[in-house]
């Protein structure tokens, strides 16, 4: 599904992604931890191709494809989708029409007539309700004045729609109180068919007791540091981060 | 004198109707003044080169678009094409309480409303509104009884092609408590000229509901005026669309004169290529309790060229004036200009005024959001650009007139460059 080889990567002259190495089959979920800056949700940044992270070195090849060529919205039409840690608010855009022009763009891809204002809607619907959001959060400017658990909510009703082949979600589950945590893990669980991916990065293993990961990998100073089974999480959970070793400070990933 | 201004004169001197003592008092307003320059403050951003160069020789052989129903919405139509009424006011069916008529026709009884309105409601600083006084041919008088509700939208569109100069003029009288709704559009790309000139008098409680779709692109040149006067608790709701040409301006005036007036206005600009739109309103109010809520929202890409100056003039006696203004500009282009000044004068003490404007940019981390779930760069543009006016144009009380709108401002995004 996705293989990343070697990752360099680096945001306004500052090196942040170094020789990261990770290689993910179809159905697995891989979960990431790490420390606050350790660039995690730099590499769902770079996997989807944001404007101004430049990629020094390393290959990405995502479903036999090089995703590093493509650009943004090919990715996503590729089946990438990126649940962003602080979802974007625009207001004057309607949470509908975002969703259908995304769902749309999506069909089109796949050779498929666009859905009908109708059709949309009634899909739209049974998502809002999967991920317990009232139905006039679709009539609602993206994300406007939602709060940061409605957000997420609204995250993963995307995810959802546009039935992605990888997803990652950065931390989805934080801000949730512990009903939204559970519609979250619901929604990923939902979705989980044997053959879509997820990389789920997060802080807490609590998210881990309803998502099992397969995986569970350290990012630290831009790279995998260790990999382990779901246990890795727990350890982290009760001891943190200091077993490892890190040499956290600036100099180390410089 | 230019010499442009010259033969205006000399053509309006030609003229001869029941209007004819106001036109010469524009006439004679005309010789008066002097052509503006870069100097002239309110033509500081807007060189009138283009018309001084103005060839209207060639011909065009294009057809005027036709007049395009727009669906749900039941309009009497009322056509000018070159400044020419096309429509055969005999033949309207009007509903009660209205009436419509030209020059030719207003009756002698009329006549004395229509002088009262004509070159009465519009400021006289206004150099093509007196060149519109001294040359508009088909005077349109259009009024309203008291007491009457007229539920079919009055929509005057005026053509212009290449080759022609023209003038039109509507008058509006709403008499005390009636209703209406008044949607102009004006149209035209090929080499033209073409002022149009709308004054409105609001009685009592009347509620006036009135679009101005200022759509002239390409070579067409126009000057517009809307200019509107407001008695005790009349209720005005204006919604103005504005494209560019090489050169477009359009001068809005809404004086308060009575009491508890209302007035709403919002405008749109969109601007692309190298057009050129300046927007200048003038809020006055004259008397106490009124209030003025104006939202002007402009995007300009490409090397295009806005100019907006909002005034708010609040007199000494307005006392309890609720009055705010707020422009917001999106630039798409470095090249893109916006010249945009908010004036408030206040000479009354209790009341309540905020002004305010802004240019920004298209947010990057927007369009990147929009991309991620796989729409195109350019979709991602419109949509984000057509979100910076929405809320304007879901604002106009005549949503089927909004929804035939749409499209059309969505495509123009379409040709705007971004960068
Ligand atoms: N635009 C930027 N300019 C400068 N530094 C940046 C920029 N974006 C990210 N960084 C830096 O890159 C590092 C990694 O950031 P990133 O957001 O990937 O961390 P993270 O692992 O997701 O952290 P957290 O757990 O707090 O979400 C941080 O030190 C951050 O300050
Ligand atoms: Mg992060």
């Amino acid at each position: 599904m996705l293989t990343i080889k070697n990752l360099h990567a680096r945001v306004e002259q500052k090196n942040i992604l170094n020789n990261l190495n990770l290689a993910i089959k179809p159905g697995e979920v891989h979960a990431i931890m790490g420390p606050n800056g350790a660039g995690k949700s730099t590499l769902g940044y770079v996997l989807s191709g944001r404007e101004g992270y430049e990629v020094l070195d390393g290959q990405v090849d995502f479903q036999g494809q090089d995703l590093l060529e493509m650009e943004t919205e090919d990715r996503a039409r590729h089946g990438l989708f990126l649940a962003f840690q602080y979802p974007v608010e625009i207001p004057g855009v309607s949470n509908m029409e975002f969703m259908k022009e995304s769902v749309n763009a999506m069909r089109q891809h796949r050779g498929e007539e666009p859905l009908t204002a109708a059709e949309f809607l009634k899909k739209a619907k049974e998502a809002c309700k999967q991920v317990q959001l009232p139905l006039d959060f679709l009539k609602r400017g993206v994300n406007e004045g939602f709060s940061g658990g409605e957000k997420k909510r609204n995250e993963i009703m995307q995810m959802i729609l546009l039935e992605p082949t990888l997803c990652i979600l950065d931390e989805s589950d934080s801000g949730l109180d512990v009903d939204a945590l559970q519609v979250v893990a619901n929604g990923v669980n939902s979705q989980r068919d044997g053959k879509r991916s997820f990389i789920v990065i997060t802080h807490y293993q609590r998210l881990l007791d309803y998502i099992e990961p397969d995986f569970v990998h350290i990012l630290a100073n831009g790279k995998v540091v260790k990999s382990g089974d779901a246990s890795l999480a727990k350890q982290i959970e009760q001891e943190g981060y200091a077993f490892l070793g890190l040499d956290t400070s600036e100099e180390a990933s410089a | 004198m230019s010499a442009w201004l010259q033969q205006v004169i000399e053509r309006g001197q030609g003229i001869d109707d029941w209007l004819s003592p106001a036109r010469a008092r524009a006439l004679d307003a005309l010789s008066n003044t002097s052509w503006p320059t870069r100097c002239t403050e309110s033509w500081k951003y807007t060189s009138l080169t283009a018309l001084e160069q103005l060839d209207l020789t060639a011909e065009s052989a294009e057809q005027p678009s036709t007049v395009e129903p727009i669906p749900g919405v039941d309009g009497l139509d009322l056509v000018f094409k070159n400044g020419v009424l096309q429509t055969d006011l005999a033949q309207l069916n009007l509903p009660a309480g209205l009436q419509i008529t030209s020059v030719q026709t207003t009756s002698a009884v009329q006549q004395v409303i229509a002088t009262t309105l004509f070159s009465q409601i519009k400021p006289k600083h206004h150099l093509f509104g007196l060149v519109n006084d001294a040359l508009a041919g088909d005077v349109l008088f259009i009024d309203i009884e008291q007491n009457s509700h007229i539920g079919q939208p009055i929509r005057i569109i005026s053509l212009s092609t290449g080759g022609h100069e023209s003038h039109h003029r509507v008058l509006v009288r709403l008499g005390n408590q009636a209703k209406a709704t008044l949607i102009e559009q004006a149209l035209g790309q090929q080499n033209s000229l073409s002022t149009g000139f709308t004054e409105c008098d609001l009685g009592e409680q009347a509620e006036l509901e009135h679009y101005r779709l200022a759509m002239h692109t390409g070579e067409a040149i126009y000057f517009g005026g809307c200019h509107f006067c407001l008695h005790h608790h009349a209720n005005l709701n204006s919604t103005l669309i504005g494209y560019g040409s090489q050169l477009s301006r359009t001068d809005i005036d809404i004086i308060h004169n009575g009491e508890h007036a209302k007035a709403k206005l919002n405008a749109v600009y969109l601007l692309g290529e190298s057009e050129h739109f300046d927007l200048h309103s003038t809020i006055e109010h004259a008397k106490p309790n009124g209030t003025t809520e104006e939202n002007v929202r402009g995007i300009v890409g490409d090397k295009a060229n806005a100019v907006f100056n909002g005034r708010i003039h609040i007199h000494r006696d307005a006392q309890k004036t609720l009055a705010e203004l707020n422009n917001r500009n999106l630039l798409l282009s470095r090249r893109g200009q916006i010249n945009t000044k908010p004036e408030l004068e206040i000479y009354a003490d209790d009341v309540q005024c905020a002004h305010g404007a802004t240019v920004a940019e298209i947010e990057e981390e927007a369009l990147y959001y929009l991309m991620s779930r796989g729409i195109s760069r350019s979709k991602a543009l419109v949509m984000l650009n057509y979100g910076f006016i929405q809320e304007l144009i879901n604002q106009m009380p005549n949503q089927q007139l909004a929804q035939w709108l749409e499209p059309q401002l969505r495509a123009r995004f379409k040709e705007m460059e971004v960068r």
